[in-house]
C-alpha cells in the first residue's frame, strides 16, 4: 500500500492549511533565529558537499590511476595445475560473461635481456597484441615504435622506457633473451612504453608464441587478465570464474590497499561531517525549544481553540522541517558552487599521495547531493521531535495562564 | 436530560495537589440552559476559573460529570475533546491572547481554518465576524497595534467564529477601564440576544453580575447562591 493511500485511509493527510500557515508564520516572526538556524545547516552542509566532491574526485582520479591500468580479474590455473591449457576457449567463456569487456591470455615468466655488455633480468609477458589491448590499454603508453609491431613481427618485444635506457637500446635494436631452462632466442625491439610505474623497468612484452617458444610450452598460459565495464562488480565476476575451477582474483583481493585508502579516507570524511551536521542541528533544535517556550500561551490558546496535540506536534515538526530541507538545499547549492570553484583550480597534493595521484577533480554527483539534502532533513525532522513533543505535551490552562 | 439544558454538571468536584490537597470544586451541581446569559461571581480563589476551565474542556475533574449538548465530555476522547472546543465552545480571557504573529482578520479566521473551512470563506466569515464586533476598519492590523479594548474584540469576535452554542468569558473586562467594559458588556450581551448563544461570564465586578439574567455564586469550590434577575 502506497504512502499517500495509507494516509488516506486514515483520512488525514499529511499537515493542513492552518498548520502549515502557523509554522511558517512562527519562522517568519522570528526571522533572525530562522535565517541564523538555515545558514548553520547550510554551511554545514556546503561543507560535506565540496568534501564529499573531493572524495568522489580522488577516488575516480585514484581509480585512473591504479584500477583502469591493472588487470580487474586475474584467472590463474586450476590448484593442481601448473598452466592453462585451454586458454583460448577459456578466454572466449569469460568474454561471455555478462559485464565482461575483455580477456587477455598471457604467459610470463623470467628472461634476461642482455645488449652489448649490459643484461637484466626482466618479466617477459607474452601476450596477444588485440585481446591485451582490451584488457589493459598498453598501446596508449607506447612513446616509440608501434604495439601493433608486436603482431606482425615474429620475435619482437616492447620494452619499458626505464628499461630501455638501463639497457641502452632504441627501437629496431636486437637484443639477447637467455634464461635457465629456457630456449634462447634474439628478439628485436619494436616499440617503448612509459607507464609512469615501477613495471616501466621490469615488465616486457611479447608475442604469446615467442613466450611459448621461449618457455618451451607451446599451446599454454599462465594467467588471463580480465577487464569488466564497471570495476567495483569485479568480484562477482570473479567468483563465478572461480566457480569453474579456476583460481580467479579480483584487483580488491589483488591490491586490497586501494580499497582500504578509499575507506579509511571516506570513513573518517563521515564521521566529523556527520558531527558538524549533527551540531548544526542541535542548534536547530535549541532554536525550535526556544520557540516553544516563547509560544507556551499561545500553545495553550491554539489548544482552547481546538488544535488537537497531533496538530501542535505537526506544526512543530513542519517548522524543523522546513529549516531542516531550506538549509541543506541551500547547503548542497553552495556546496556545488564551491565545489566548481574548487575545481576550476588544480590541487597540488604532492607526489607522496598513493598511486601518483597528484592533483583531482572536484566531482559533483546528483546522487550524492540529493543523498546529503535527505539525510540532512530526515536527522532535522527526527531531531525535530523532541521540542514538538514538548509542545504537544502543554497543559493547556498551564500554558495560557503562563508568563 | 431536557433539551433546553446545553450543560449538565453532576457532582463535580477538583482537587488540587499532590501533597496538600486544594478542593478548587467542591460537589458542585448545576444545569445551564441554551441561550442563558449569566455570570459567576465570588472571591478570588473560590474556584470561578477552575470551574470555567472544566465547561471549556481545558481541565478533566477529579470526580462527577460534566455533559455538554447531550455529550459527557468526561468520557470523551481526545479527538472529541478537541473537536468540541473548536466547534461547540468559545473562549474570552482576561487578556487577549490573540496570536501575535497574525493580524485580526487571520486570528479570527483561525478557528474556521482548524475546523476545516476553506481559507477564502474563512476570511469572508471573520471579516463579518469582525464587522460584527465593530471593527470592520482594521482587519489587517497585528495585536500590537491595536489597543486593549480592540484587541478584546478581535478576542471575541475569534470566539465567535465557529458560531459556537457556548461562549466562556474568564473576567474578560478585567484589563478594560470601565467605560469600555460597559460597551464590551454591551456588545456580548447583543450577540446573545442575536445568535441565542450560552454565555458564561466570570467577574468580580458586581455591576457587570447584575446585568446578566443569572448569577451564581461560587465560595470554597461550592456553590452559594443561584439567582436569577
Ligand atoms: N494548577 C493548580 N494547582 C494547584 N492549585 C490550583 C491550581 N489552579 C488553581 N488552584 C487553586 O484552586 C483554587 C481555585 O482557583 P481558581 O483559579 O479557580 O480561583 P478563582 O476563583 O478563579 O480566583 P481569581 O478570582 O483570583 O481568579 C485556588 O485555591 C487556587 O490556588
Ligand atoms: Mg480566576
Amino acid at each position: 500500500m502506497s504512502l499517500a493511500r495509507a494516509l488516506e485511509s486514515r483520512n488525514q493527510v499529511i499537515f493542513s492549511v492552518y498548520e502549515l500557515f502557523i509554522a511558517i508564520r512562527h519562522l517568519r516572526s522570528r526571522r533572525r533565529q530562522t535565517i541564523l538556524s538555515i545558514l548553520g545547516i547550510g554551511l554545514a552542509v556546503m561543507i560535506l558537499m565540496v568534501s564529499q566532491a573531493s572524495m568522489v574526485g580522488f577516488t575516480e582520479e585514484l581509480y585512473k590511476k591504479t584500477v583502469d591500468n591493472m588487470p580487474h580479474v586475474t584467472v590463474e590455473p586450476k590448484s593442481d595445475e601448473d598452466y592453462i591449457y585451454l586458454y583460448r576457449s577459456l578466454a572466449y567463456d569469460i568474454r561471455e560473461i555478462e559485464g565482461v569487456t575483455g580477456a587477455s591470455p598471457v604467459l610470463s615468466g623470467q628472461a634476461t635481456f642482455a645488449y652489448k655488455d649490459t643484461s637484466r633480468n626482466v618479466l617477459m609477458q607474452g601476450i596477444l597484441v588485440k585481446e591485451h589491448n582490451t584488457v589493459l590499454h598498453t598501446e596508449k603508453d607506447i612513446t616509440e615504435g608501434s604495439f601493433r609491431d608486436l603482431e606482425v613481427t615474429h620475435k619482437s618485444v616492447i620494452l619499458g622506457d626505464s628499461l630501455s635506457e638501463k639497457l641502452d637500446v632504441k627501437v629496431g635494436d636486437t637484443l639477447d633473451a637467455t634464461f635457465p631452462e629456457a630456449k634462447p632466442t634474439t628478439l628485436k625491439v619494436v616499440g617503448i612504453y612509459d607507464s609512469g610505474t615501477p613495471q616501466d623497468e621490469t615488465l616486457a612484452y611479447v608475442p604469446l608464441s615467442t613466450a611459448q617458444h621461449f618457455f618451451d610450452n607451446s599451446n599454454v598460459a599462465n594467467s588471463i587478465l580480465v577487464r569488466v565495464e564497471d570495476p567495483d562488480y569485479a568480484q562477482p565476476i570473479a567468483d563465478e570464474i572461480d566457480a569453474v575451477g579456476y583460481q580467479a582474483s579480483s584487483w580488491m583481493e589483488t591490491n586490497p590497499e586501494i580499497l582500504q585508502m578509499i575507506m579509511i579516507e571516506g570513513l573518517s570524511n563521515f564521521i566529523i561531517l556527520g558531527m558538524i551536521i549533527v551540531i548544526a542541528s542541535f542548534s536547530m533544535v535549541s532554536t525550535l525549544f526556544m520557540v516553544v517556550m516563547e509560544k507556551t500561551k499561545e500553545i495553550g490558546m491554539l489548544m482552547a481553540m481546538g488544535v488537537p496535540r497531533r496538530s501542535i506536534l505537526t506544526i512543530f515538526l513542519l517548522e524543523g522541517g522546513i529549516m531542516g530541507l531550506i538549509g541543506p538545499v541551500v547547503g548542497v547549492l553552495a556546496g556545488i558552487v564551491v565545489s566548481l570553484y574548487l575545481g576550476s583550480i588544480t590541487m597540488d597534493i604532492g607526489e607522496e599521495a598513493y598511486g601518483g595521484v597528484s592533483t583531482f577533480p572536484f566531482v559533483v554527483r546528483t546522487k550524492d547531493a540529493v543523498m546529503i539534502v535527505i539525510f540532512t532533513f530526515l536527522l532535522n525532522l527526527v531531531a525535530g521531535i523532541f521540542p514538538a513533543r514538548r509542545a504537544s505535551r502543554l497543559d493547556p490552562v498551564e500554558a495560557i495562564s503562563s508568563e | 436530560m431536557s433539551e433546553k439544558n446545553i450543560i449538565q454538571i453532576t457532582d463535580l468536584t477538583k482537587v488540587y495537589g499532590d501533597g496538600v490537597k486544594i478542593k478548587a470544586l467542591d460537589n458542585v451541581n448545576m444545569t445551564i440552559g441554551r441561550g442563558e446569559f449569566m455570570a459567576i461571581v465570588g472571591p478570588s480563589g473560590s474556584g470561578k476559573s477552575t470551574l470555567l476551565n472544566m465547561i471549556g474542556i481545558l481541565d478533566t475533574p477529579t470526580s462527577g460529570t460534566i455533559t455538554l449538548d447531550g455529550v459527557d465530555i468526561t468520557k470523551a476522547s481526545e479527538k472529541e475533546r478537541s473537536k468540541m472546543r473548536n466547534q461547540k465552545l468559545g473562549f474570552i480571557f482576561q487578556y487577549h491572547h490573540l496570536l501575535p504573529d497574525f493580524n485580526a482578520v487571520e486570528n479570527v479566521m483561525m478557528p474556521l481554518l482548524i475546523n476545516g473551512i476553506k481559507p477564502t470563506n474563512a476570511r469572508a466569515k471573520a471579516h463579518t465576524m469582525l464587522k460584527e464586533v465593530g471593527l470592520g476598519e482594521r482587519i489587517n492590523h497585528k495585536p500590537r497595534q491595536l489597543s486593549g479594548g480592540e484587541n478584546q474584540r478581535v478576542a471575541i469576535a475569534r470566539a465567535l467564529a465557529n458560531s459556537p452554542e457556548i461562549v466562556i468569558g474568564d473576567e474578560l473586562t478585567g484589563n478594560l477601564d470601565s467605560k469600555t467594559s460597559e460597551k464590551i458588556y454591551e456588545l456580548l450581551r447583543k450577540l446573545n440576544r442575536e445568535h441565542n448563544q450560552t454565555f458564561i461570564l466570570v467577574t468580580h465586578d458586581e455591576q457587570m453580575a447584575e446585568k446578566t439574567e443569572r448569577i451564581i455564586g461560587l465560595v470554597d469550590g461550592k456553590i452559594t447562591e443561584d439567582k436569577s434577575t
